[in-house]
């Protein structure tokens, strides 16, 4: 066993831009745009914030490989309706893995929705559904969601970079609604190549459908009221080196 | 009313990428340290400082847990981030069965310096993992997480009696695809360097003596 025991001896002090001290460039930050426009389409209103919190589920699912094989253990998502997966990728037997495209069996992993809601939630980290969710309609409380789209790539501007994910929302509801908490929300399927007995798993007689998983949340600093007959356009916007 | 009249797309997207939001804290940290032994495992180094330049990789491949890898419930091709940046195909060729895709990283030590592009694929002069002269023996890659922190850590040796300086270090990532082909179940991998830093002074791994570099990804949400 290693011991340190001339510790004692040396400067083990963290250097002083080491610390927290709110100047450091960040290499990776996220933003919360949110552009109501009028029944014209004329903007009204800009809101704009960082964004701050991934959820517990995008942590496990961004895990790499190694610490899985490390662990021999499995990382616990839960989605939208409470109900929980162990998620464990790997190559070996009875592992699962986030699907891709193939031209044979497809069981998709994809982005559903930015959802808007008009609660909020002390803990983002654990949220695995917004508080009170916004419905998609045009009855009371109620917004017409748009299609999400997301860049096509990623666009680079010196050592900056940065994505978008967007999506519109329209108030037919008669009524102005309130807007507090905005999440990601993606569907995530899981398919298996082997079993537990190490035998190639054949039409996807295992797998595991997560659902819809609340990926990303935060609570808005300040609430947005749409008026009827008004939309929201949201950007989520992920830059590296900003 | 905040903006007067029409306001066009590309308007729009000025206001996405601007100037900081000095009131509020950044939404990620990251972390670079170094811990170093002698021969006889006293600590003699110890240095942190923070991570600077994440690649478009790292920015790519953290989007799949975000957006996933179908463009859509109905639509059999990945993204364009993933294809485009990743050069991942944009559906895999199968034979009658599933594919899915899972990553690994890993931490790359180097003896050299070289300016950052967000496209940047290799460390300027790696350091070998090996006995040699300048070589340092690589053990298996730690990963833990904390909340919303993710560590990454590697030990290395030196088992030589030279020292070896250290001087940059990059996270690398493994990109593999899972699939049924024509002869089974089968992988193809693609690799990314996922960030890039130099130390702001070199960090000498003596003779016989060790070292444990970290790097430390924190959401701090």
């Amino acid at each position: 066993m290693m011991v340190s025991k001339g510790i004692e001896d040396i400067d083990v002090g963290v250097p002083r831009d080491a610390y927290d001290i709110g100047k450091d460039t960040p290499t990776f930050n996220a933003y919360l745009t949110v552009v109501v426009r009028d029944s014209e389409g004329r903007v009204v209103k800009v809101h704009r914030q960082r964004s701050h919190s991934p959820t517990a589920n995008f942590i496990g699912l961004l895990l790499p490989l190694q610490y899985f094989l490390n662990c021999g253990c499995s990382y616990t998502v839960k989605n939208t309706g409470g109900s929980t997966y162990g998620y464990r990728p790997t190559i070996a037997c009875n592992g699962l893995a986030i699907s891709y495209p193939n031209s044979s069996s497809n069981y998709p992993s994809y982005l559903v929705m930015i959802q808007v809601g008009s609660g909020q939630q002390s803990n983002p980290y654990s949220a695995y559904s917004l508080a009170s969710p916004i419905a998609n309609g045009s009855g009371t409380g109620q917004l017409v969601y748009g299609q999400p789209s997301v860049s096509s790539n990623i666009t680079v501007s010196g050592g900056e970079a940065y994505f978008t994910i967007t999506q519109t929302f329209n108030n037919n509801s008669g009524a102005t609604i309130t807007i507090t908490e905005v999440g990601i929300i993606t569907y995530v399927q899981a398919p298996a190549a082997f079993n537990s007995n190490c035998n190639a798993v054949t039409g996807y007689a295992m797998a595991d459908t997560y659902g819809q998983l609340l990926v990303w949340y935060d609570v808005l600093s300040s609430s947005i009221s749409v008026s009827n007959g008004e939309s929201i356009t949201i950007y989520y916007t992920f830059a590296i080196n900003p | 009313m905040v903006t007067p009249d029409v306001v066009n797309e590309d308007d729009i997207a000025k206001l996405i990428i601007s100037d900081d939001l000095p009131d509020e804290q950044p939404s990620f940290k990251a972390y670079i340290e170094a811990k170093v032994y002698d021969k006889e495992g006293h600590l003699i180094q110890y240095r942190r400082q923070p991570m600077r330049s994440l690649t478009q990789y790292f920015l790519a491949l953290m989007a799949i847990p975000l957006i996933g890898t179908y463009q859509g419930a109905s639509v059999n091709s990945a993204p364009g981030i993933i294809t485009s940046v990743l050069g991942l195909p944009s559906s895999m060729s199968t034979s009658g069965n599933s594919a899915n895709i899972l990553w690994n990283w890993t931490i790359q030590i180097g003896s050299g310096t070289q300016g950052f592009t967000t496209s940047l694929e290799s460390l300027a002069a790696p350091i070998n993992n090996g006995t040699g002269a300048g070589e340092l023996l690589y053990s298996t890659i730690g990963i833990s997480y904390a909340g919303s922190a993710i560590y990454v850590t590697l030990q290395v040796t030196n088992a030589t009696d030279t020292a070896v300086s250290v001087t940059e270090i990059g996270l690398q990532g493994t990109v593999i695809i899972q699939y049924y082909g024509s002869n089974g179940y089968t992988t193809t991998s693609y690799n990314f360097l996922l960030s890039y830093d130099t130390f702001s002074t070199a960090v000498s791994v003596p003779g016989y003596g060790m070292a444990v570099f970290q790097i430390i990804l924190s959401f701090t949400g």
